[in-house]
């Protein structure tokens, strides 16, 4: 029981290890004072050394009597070390069960013995996390090819074979936008030509470059800094392969979004309109960044009656930052519903003011592109009296023809969330979300960004991190 | 509410005719506000107490507290005098004129729930209905009592519904029935006058079919230049609305009342108890902001936008007073 012996047992197990291959098993008995222990050792398909372990007490394995079998077979059949490599430790060696456990398993396998004092499933446990690697860790990449534009799907090198842990390597990426769980993270090891997944995780993140430290826990286990934090991802390789796109989507430009909220009515609905044009603006602030402004329009119903004066449509912010856009958003919704001034109109909402608000606005010529996001119930008021009965508008703005002319706007695009599912919203509704028209209790956030063209389709996103050898 | 009878109350009854919610309570309510708006000296007054609380309850209710009067939901007897602008006296008879008398015709109104005039569908042997068939006897004695009527057709509702012939076509075989033996129906029709309303005129879906059928005209004196529809075209957009009726019946009213009245006993008139509306700052008729009812909000009365501008609302009355005096015996002139 001397320091040197510990040192030697744990070469021994770490050469045991090392010398794993395809499905070698390594053995490790402990002969300690209650019971036989024994750890079983391999490596997985990705070469990360994987060990499991069970315990039998002593009294378990002397007294059988039903079985029929003496207690030198139990105890073998308890040590399962038939195949491969074995490593016997006692720890006990004072006691009258592991030494004659020890002198069974000694004229059984003639295995190397060792007496320690310390934890074996400690020192395994240290053997297996300080492994060098037996296979290379691949990154997984996209390469896109500088003259035909096509993908590539590839990896760049990560940890070569016989990387020691807590090693660390730096790789430069560029992340477009990702998937359902953004860009995936995941490390291969190779088996032949065929890569391997051996982990992913994933985080939506912002397009742009990054530098990426990766660094080698453990076998098995890669850490990835630089980047937000990422998280678990459930697929599979085939999943992750399965939607990379053959070419990149054409990148993104400057993109003008106006969100335009109904904010009367009942309490709960504005809050949650206004909630939507939140996460809205933040997962297209995450997508775009700095290529985004935002304006916020906010309209309610008109008065009609003298005493209650009518209230003009709000321009909250215009061409703002998203997080300035945010700011006002929370004014919005800390103010809430618009109730002052009863009676308005019940059935009808400032549409075609804010319709021509934001008309009075828009640069012709900008060159961003202009995506107009409804969010709301009511229809607009008629420019005159017809049979909707609807009261026209006091102002005399004329809905259709506010549209028709944001519709002839260069890159114009229409975009709606309607407290009403599509086949029951007011069919102006589906002009003002020409281009996607999505239900309040029920937004698909991605689906509506790639609909009104601000990111790219599911089709086209980019799984996993590109790299430019050529940067 | 019954009214307390009154001394001298007038001979001459006008009964309302119409569906439920058809505007008979909104209509005679529009009367007196009618009548204040036109710049003559016609007024109306009750003849009773009850009538002339009425009046003022329901006038203001509709012109302050622009809420629509509640529908009558009991049979309610009302009496009001239409008193005129002083005639000039005749001259020949006296050297000395006597003080000018102006014309007073008298109105003895019915406003009854509406739904009493169809309730008459008995099934055989079914136990009948002792209150019920106490007011349908007293609507028709007054039915038969009265030679003008007051018909009348909303056109939103009988889109919406359908059920004007309904509400026309019992009533109406009682009242044949009951005065089969009188020598008033001994030409086969009817002795009354009748004063056909289609209702809601301020509604756009009316005043556009009648755009659409260009029927309208606009009179040079009225100085809001409201649209209008004359008595001659009246008849005209009463059968174009008939077309779009729920129930597809309509259009029998119209062969209905041919039938049982003389065809020179009946007008149309096109009418609206609120009127258009009228911005305050133009004081004009603008066509393209009209409509003076405010949507109603659920649960919520329903509320009118501006000013009432009662349309032809007066004049039936006039029309059927003038038409019912004209019949009497001219009273000798005292020398």
């Amino acid at each position: 029981m001397s320091e040197p012996d510990k040192d030697l047992l744990r070469k021994a197990v770490a050469r045991g290890v090392a010398g794993l291959t395809g499905t070698a098993r390594l053995t490790v008995v402990e002969l300690a004072a209650d019971g036989l222990t024994t750890f079983k050792i391999h490596r997985d398909d990705n070469g990360v050394p994987r060990g499991r372990r069970w315990s039998v007490a002593w009294t378990d394995l002397t007294v059988e009597p039903n079985r029929g079998e003496d207690a030198r077979q139990a105890v073998l059949s308890a040590a399962d070390a038939a195949t491969g490599e074995v490593i016997v430790v006692c720890s006990f060696p004072d006691g009258p069960e592991a030494g004659r456990a020890l002198e069974w398993l000694q004229e059984a396998y003639a295995a190397p013995t060792f007496t320690v004092d310390v934890p074996v499933t400690t020192l395994v446990r240290d053997v297996l996390a300080d492994d060098p690697l037996s296979q290379s860790y691949d990154l997984v990449v996209m390469r896109p090819d500088p003259v035909t534009g096509r993908l590539v799907l590839a990896t760049t090198p990560l940890f070569p074979i016989g990387t020691r842990p807590r090693t660390r390597t730096d790789v430069t990426v560029r992340c477009e936008p990702g998937d359902e769980y953004g860009t995936a993270f995941a490390v291969v090891t190779w088996q032949g030509r065929e890569p391997r997944l051996l982990s992913v995780r994933s985080a939506r993140l912002p397009p742009g470059r990054y530098e990426v430290t990766a660094e080698l826990v453990r076998p098995g286990r890669v850490t990835f800094t630089g980047l937000p934090e990422l998280a678990p991802d459930p697929r599979g390789w085939a999943e992750l392969v399965q939607s990379v796109p053959s070419r990149l989507p054409p990148p993104a430009g400057p993109a003008h979004l106006i969100c335009a909220v109904e904010v009367c009515g009942a309490d709960a609905k504005v809050a949650e309109r206004l909630s939507r044009a939140h996460q809205v603006i933040t997962y297209l602030s995450g997508e775009l960044a700095d290529l985004l402004r935002v304006s916020l329009v906010a309209y309610g119903a008109h008065s009609f009656d003298r005493s209650a004066k009518d209230r003009p449509v709000e321009v909250a912010a215009w061409q703002a930052t998203a997080d300035q856009a945010l700011d006002a958003l929370r004014v919005l919704e800390e103010r809430g519903a618009i109730t002052q001034g009863y009676p308005y109109h019940p059935h009808a909402a400032q549409v075609e003011d804010m319709l021509e608000a934001v008309a009075r606005r828009l640069d012709p010529d900008g060159a961003a592109q202009v995506v107009l996001l409804t969010v709301g119930d009511r229809p607009p008021h008629p420019a005159r009296a017809d049979r909707s009965r609807i009261l026209p508008c006091p102002h005399r703005h004329d809905w259709e023809v506010l549209l028709g002319h944001l519709e002839h706007l260069p890159g114009a695009a229409f975009g709606a969330i309607c407290d009403q599912p599509a086949e029951q919203a007011h069919p102006v509704w589906r002009r003002l979300g020409a281009r996607t028209l999505a239900h309040l209790n029920a937004l698909d956030l991605r689906g509506l960004a790639a609909g009104l063209g601000l990111t790219a389709p599911a089709a086209g996103r980019v799984p996993f991190p590109l790299i430019d050898e050529t940067e | 509410m019954t009214a307390d009878p009154a001394p001298a109350r007038p001979g001459h009854n006008i009964a309302m005719w119409g569906a439920p919610g058809s505007g008979k309570t909104t209509l005679l309510a529009a009367l007196f506000i009618a009548l204040t708006r036109r710049n003559d000296d016609w007024k109306i007054v009750g003849s009773d107490p009850a009538s002339s609380d009425y009046l003022i309850e329901k006038t203001s209710a509709l012109s302050l507290g622009k809420i629509f009067p509640e529908a009558s939901t009991a049979l309610e007897r009302y009496h009001w005098t239409l008193i005129g602008p002083a005639e000039p006296p005749d001259a020949r008879w006296s050297r000395r004129p006597r003080p000018a008398t102006p014309p007073r015709i008298g109105i003895s109104m019915i406003d009854a729930p509406g739904g009493l005039f169809s309730a008459g569908r008995r099934r055989p042997g079914s136990t009948p209905d002792g209150q019920a068939d106490l007011r349908r006897r007293e609507l028709l004695d007054n039915l038969v009592d009265s030679r003008g009527v007051v018909f009348l057709f909303d056109p939103i509702r009988e889109f919406e519904v359908g059920d004007a012939f309904d509400h026309l076509h019992a009533p109406l075989t009682r009242l044949a029935e009951r005065m089969l033996g009188s020598d008033d129906f001994r030409d086969g029709k009817l002795p009354h006058h009748i004063a056909v309303c289609v209702t809601k005129f301020d509604d756009p879906r009316v005043l556009e079919t009648a755009e659409k059928r260009r029927l309208l005209s606009a009179n040079p004196d009225d100085p809001y230049g409201f649209p209008r529809v004359s008595s001659e075209d009246a008849r005209e957009l009463f059968r174009e609305l008939c077309e779009v009726s729920a129930s597809g019946n309509a259009d029998m009213v119209l062969n209905a009342l041919d039938k049982f009245f003389h065809r020179d006993r009946i007008k149309f008139f096109v009418t609206s108890s609120i009127g258009f509306y009228v911005d305050p700052r133009t004081k004009s008729f603008d066509w393209h902001d009209y409509q003076n009812l405010l949507p109603e909000d659920e649960g919520e009365d329903l509320r009118i936008r501006g000013q009432v501008h009662p349309i032809n609302v007066v004049e039936p009355m006039l029309w059927l007073g003038e038409r019912l005096t004209a019949g009497e015996p001219r009273a000798e002139p005292s020398r």
